[in-house]
């Protein structure tokens, strides 16, 4: 089967070279070139178009795709495939020694900025090392920060603190002579380390052009465009960067097709989606989800494009879990969780937000089916027995009862109508509606749950202080790439990156913690994939997290557009495939 | 004269005093909202403690309020700068402050709404004059016809319409479904850059605002020329047989127009302001949609600048009818 692939990979690589060679030869433009590619967004401009600051998919896929290069990417290939780590600034996709903690790319020849000049390994040293002044390289990915070898007292390059442990940094991360080559330096073995640098956070930036906080408006390109106008008010328009060496991008070589890209922002969302629908514009994309209202007008009944939509609209698996984190160390008590689980009406909330051929599959944990290697059915959700979609009131009651005998205290606490238990939510109509639903439900199992609403904006800040933490807590969570090493142990281990479940206190904390950390060191990646899908059976059976769905995302483009394919590492087009059909 | 140079001065003086209130009281409320402003400069590493703190000294925001504000009113005169280093940022005065959330500073923000709101204004202001002002008097001279019928169901329909839904529907029937329209469906084209595509990017939003207001004015110039008709001296003028023409047109109006200037000078201002609902369903860059998205992301820069400004043009503009008055009136500089 491997060896079917490989011989596939080779048999377009020898045609995709023939097709070069061939426009070479006769100076003609491939076909699809050319035109204005438009994207439509609600957003009032980018959150970031500073590489070192962009931090979901939808941000990494566009400005990966035009703009900002790295070291490696992910391949551009719809569905498993995707999720390839191939090389891009680099020649490979890194070599690693010291037992993982050592890793080292070198750049290709070639490769330049927007003004001509050589990135060379410094530029890449100085962009990772913005990433850590983050007072103000604000929401980017910070895993230099957490991987790096002593750099604990590293401030960044605009901390002018004579504390500012700069020599640590220049230690963590070194060039070569040449200034080709890149090395890292772990303070752990990471054996995926090359899917981390596919974050645009390992971008190069150009010292001299660098603006703080204001290079945000104007990042200088690595990629085949540039920006030639942005107002985050209005819109941006990128046009072709006549510096961009193609081949010393083989990515992207023959992928930038149209001459120029416009996305226009602050697009009303009724009359983006109307637009869109109306196939007003046939060269527009939009850049976000359709509207809920709009959905029956773009699919059937089951969620299928209809016909005049067919090839023009989406209805895909986002890269997103929804769950409610249980607060361990307020909910100690496991039959009290699994009762939650087994009362929850989740057709009665799945209906609520528009039903599941458009919101999602119940999740049976915290990794999803799209991740390949490391899923594997949990036997939880339809494969229970005991589940039911619209609550196992029965199964609930039992666990209830139990849970009189094991924990006396808490059982009194949850089915007191004075104290309850308290599920933290964003302040919304919907959630509002969702919460006359838990209520419902719960009640009939004996369990008192009082919702404590909070404002969208300050929602996270108020969640992840444990201070002020309910015993529920509704989240969701993507994976960073296409490994559970950022999606197990990022929920569940203490410290780490949203440890809303505070499980560390927990009995069964001390196993898994030591099987999470011995799988991140994990060389083969299929025995790792085994043990993340093992690991998230382990959190399932503590009840860590109440699963919610494998949420979905419907998406819309013009009938004019070609190329597209959801790409399922990034949970986006992959905008750079896009081309204006002739 | 020097009675009118004196009651300019005053009024002069009494707007700076006003002006000065109202910044200190906007400040003054938004350093006391349940926010934090240091924790709303890091983004997603605000979940850091140590990062909020930091930036808290860095930005000043652990200083008593009425050193801020002073920090305020001084960038305003002398300009502000952010940052050291390669990072530094400097605001030029005026200034607002920074907004870490557009990357900019906030009086540059604002030079560039402004443009859009005033275009905005003025044409939807032209436009709801003519309109109101037209159907007005119509429907005060048709009293109790059917023009007076048909006003009346304008006002109706003019007032109860959300202006947001009035402009999705001129969108859906004159964009959308019509592919012979030469309106945009949003978006604003600078005047420099293209006059034509200025004035078609801006006919439905003047429209869609223009129809609510005119209504409102309609209403108003129907009452008040039916009011001031019963007047001792248009009855006068009447009885020396000038025809209607000149009674309405030479008598009625002028006595008509001077609160309709008033409310048309009040209206405006609270215009340039931002209309927010038209900037944002025809995705228009003014003020509006400016303080709007400031609000949803809680930018208090921002909104700190924009609702000064906002009070300061409704102040100026109170204090412009003010002098206005004076010249028209003597009574007034007493």
């Amino acid at each position: 089967m491997l060896k079917g692939k490989k011989s596939l990979k080779v048999a377009v690589a020898t045609l995709s070279a023939a097709v070069l060679a061939g426009g070479l030869l006769t100076g003609c433009a491939p076909a699809n070139t050319g035109g204005t590619l438009t994207y439509l967004t609600n957003s009032e401009g980018w959150t970031h178009a500073d590489p070192n600051r962009n931090y979901t998919g939808l941000h990494i896929a566009w400005f990966g795709s035009y703009m900002h290069r790295t070291l490696t990417a992910y391949d551009r290939k719809a569905g498993a495939e995707g999720s390839t780590v191939v090389p891009d600034l680099a020649t490979d996709t890194g070599r690693a020694s010291n037992g993982n903690k050592t890793w080292e790319f070198t750049l290709r020849d070639g490769v330049t900025f927007e003004d001509g000049s050589a990135i060379t390994c410094e530029d890449v040293k100085y962009g990772v090392s913005r990433t850590f002044a983050t007072d103000i390289i604000t929401d980017g990915p910070t895993y230099a920060i957490g991987m790096l070898d002593g750099t604990d007292n590293y401030k960044g390059p605009y901390n002018t603190d004579a504390d500012n442990d700069v020599a640590s940094y220049d230690k963590a991360v070194t060039c070569s002579e040449d200034n080709k080559t890149i090395t890292f330096n772990l303070r752990r073995a990471v054996g995926d380390f090359n899917y981390t640098v596919t974050y645009l956070s390992f971008s190069p930036v150009p010292k001299a052009k660098d603006t703080g906080d204001g290079y945000d408006l104007k990042p200088v390109s690595s990629g085949p465009y540039k920006i030639q106008s942005y107002s985050k008010t209005d819109s941006m328009v990128l046009v072709r960067n006549d510096k961009w060496n193609k081949s010393s991008d083989p990515l992207r070589a023959e992928r930038a097709f149209p001459d120029k890209i416009v996305v226009k922002f602050g697009q009303a969302e009724e009359v983006r989606d109307q637009l869109l629908i109306a196939d007003k514009d046939k060269y527009a994309v939009s850049l976000d989800a359709l509207l809920p209202t709009n959905q029956s007008t773009v699919f059937d009944a089951d969620g299928n494009p209809k016909p005049e939509f067919e090839g023009r609209a989406i209805n895909v698996l986002d890269p997103y879990v929804r769950y409610a984190a249980v607060n361990v160390s307020k909910l100690n008590c496991l039959p009290i969780r699994q009762a939650i689980y087994y009362a929850k009406d989740f057709k009665g909330l799945i209906t609520l937000a528009g039903g599941q051929a458009f919101n999602g599959d119940p999740a049976d944990g915290v990794i999803k089916p799209l991740m390949g290697l490391d899923y594997a059915k949990t036997g939880y959700a339809s494969d229970d027995p005991n589940w039911k979609q619209e609550g196992n009131v029965a199964k609930a009651q039992e666990l209830m009862a139990q849970a009189k005998m094991d924990c006396p205290e808490l059982h009194a606490r949850v089915t007191d109508p004075k104290r309850g238990i308290v599920y933290d939510i964003a302040d919304s109509e919907t959630n509002k509606k969702a919460s006359a639903i838990w209520v419902e439900s719960l009640a009939k199992a004996g369990i008192v749950i009082k919702f404590n609403f909070i404002e969208p904006g300050s929602y996270y800040a108020v969640v992840l202080d444990p201070s002020k933490q309910g015993d529920l807590s509704a989240a969701g969570w993507g994976p960073d790439w296409a490994n559970a090493s950022t999606v197990i142990p990022e929920l569940f281990t203490e410290g780490a990156g949203f440890p809303l479940s505070q499980n560390w206190n927990d009995p069964a904390y001390a196993e898994f913690k030591k099987r999470s950390d011995a799988n991140l060191a994990e060389p083969d990646r299929v025995k790792q994939g085994k043990e993340w899908a093992a690991l998230n059976k382990y959190v399932m059976d503590q009840m860590w997290v109440i699963p919610g769905t494998f949420s979905k995302t419907q998406e819309i483009w013009g009938s004019g557009i070609g190329g597209a394919f959801f790409w399922e590492p990034q949970g986006a087009l992959s905008f750079g495939d896009l081309y204006l059909k002739k | 004269m020097s009675g009118l140079l004196a009651y300019i001065s005053r009024r002069l003086g009494v707007m700076i005093l006003i002006l000065l209130a109202v910044s200190f009281t906007v400040y003054l409320i938004f350093s006391f909202l349940p926010y934090d402003p240091a924790s709303l400069t890091c983004g997603k590493n605000c979940a850091d403690p140590e990062i909020i703190a930091a930036n808290r000294i860095r930005l000043g925001y652990d200083k008593p309020f009425y050193e801020q504000y002073w920090v305020f009113l001084v960038g305003l005169f002398a300009g502000r700068t952010y940052g050291e280093g390669q990072a530094e940022i400097f605001c030029a005065a005026p200034s607002f402050g920074y907004s870490f959330q557009q990357n900019s500073c906030v009086t540059d923000l604002v030079g560039n709404a402004i443009p859009v709101t005033i275009s905005l204004a003025i044409g939807s202001l032209i436009l709801w004059l003519v309109m109101g002002v037209g159907l007005g008097v119509v429907a005060a001279k048709f009293r109790g016809k059917i023009w007076d019928t048909l006003s009346t169901a304008f006002v109706l329909v003019g007032t109860s319409l959300p202006t947001f839904l009035t402009g999705l529907i001129l969108i859906v029937f004159f964009v959308i479904k019509a592919p012979w329209s030469p309106f945009p469906p949003g978006g604003y084209t600078a005047p420099d850059v293209d006059i034509v595509g200025w004035f078609l990017s801006l006919v439905l939003p003047w429209i869609t605002l223009a129809f609510a207001y005119a209504a409102i004015y309609t209403r108003f110039v129907r009452s008040q020329i039916l009011e001031i008709s019963t007047e001792d001296y248009i009855r006068t003028a009447r009885a020396k047989g000038l025809s209607e023409g000149v009674v309405l047109g030479k008598h009625t109006m002028r006595a008509a127009l001077a609160p309709i200037v008033t409310m048309a000078g009040l209206d405006f201002a609270g215009l340039l302001g931002g209309a927010i609902l038209t900037e944002a369903i025809f995705n228009l860059p003014g003020m509006g949609r400016l303080s709007l998205n400031a609000v949803v992301d809680i930018d208090l820069p921002i909104i700190v600048a924009t609702t000064i400004l906002a009070a300061t043009i409704v102040v100026v503009m109170n204090a412009i009818l003010d002098i206005v008055y004076a010249f028209i009136d003597p009574r007034v500089r007493v």
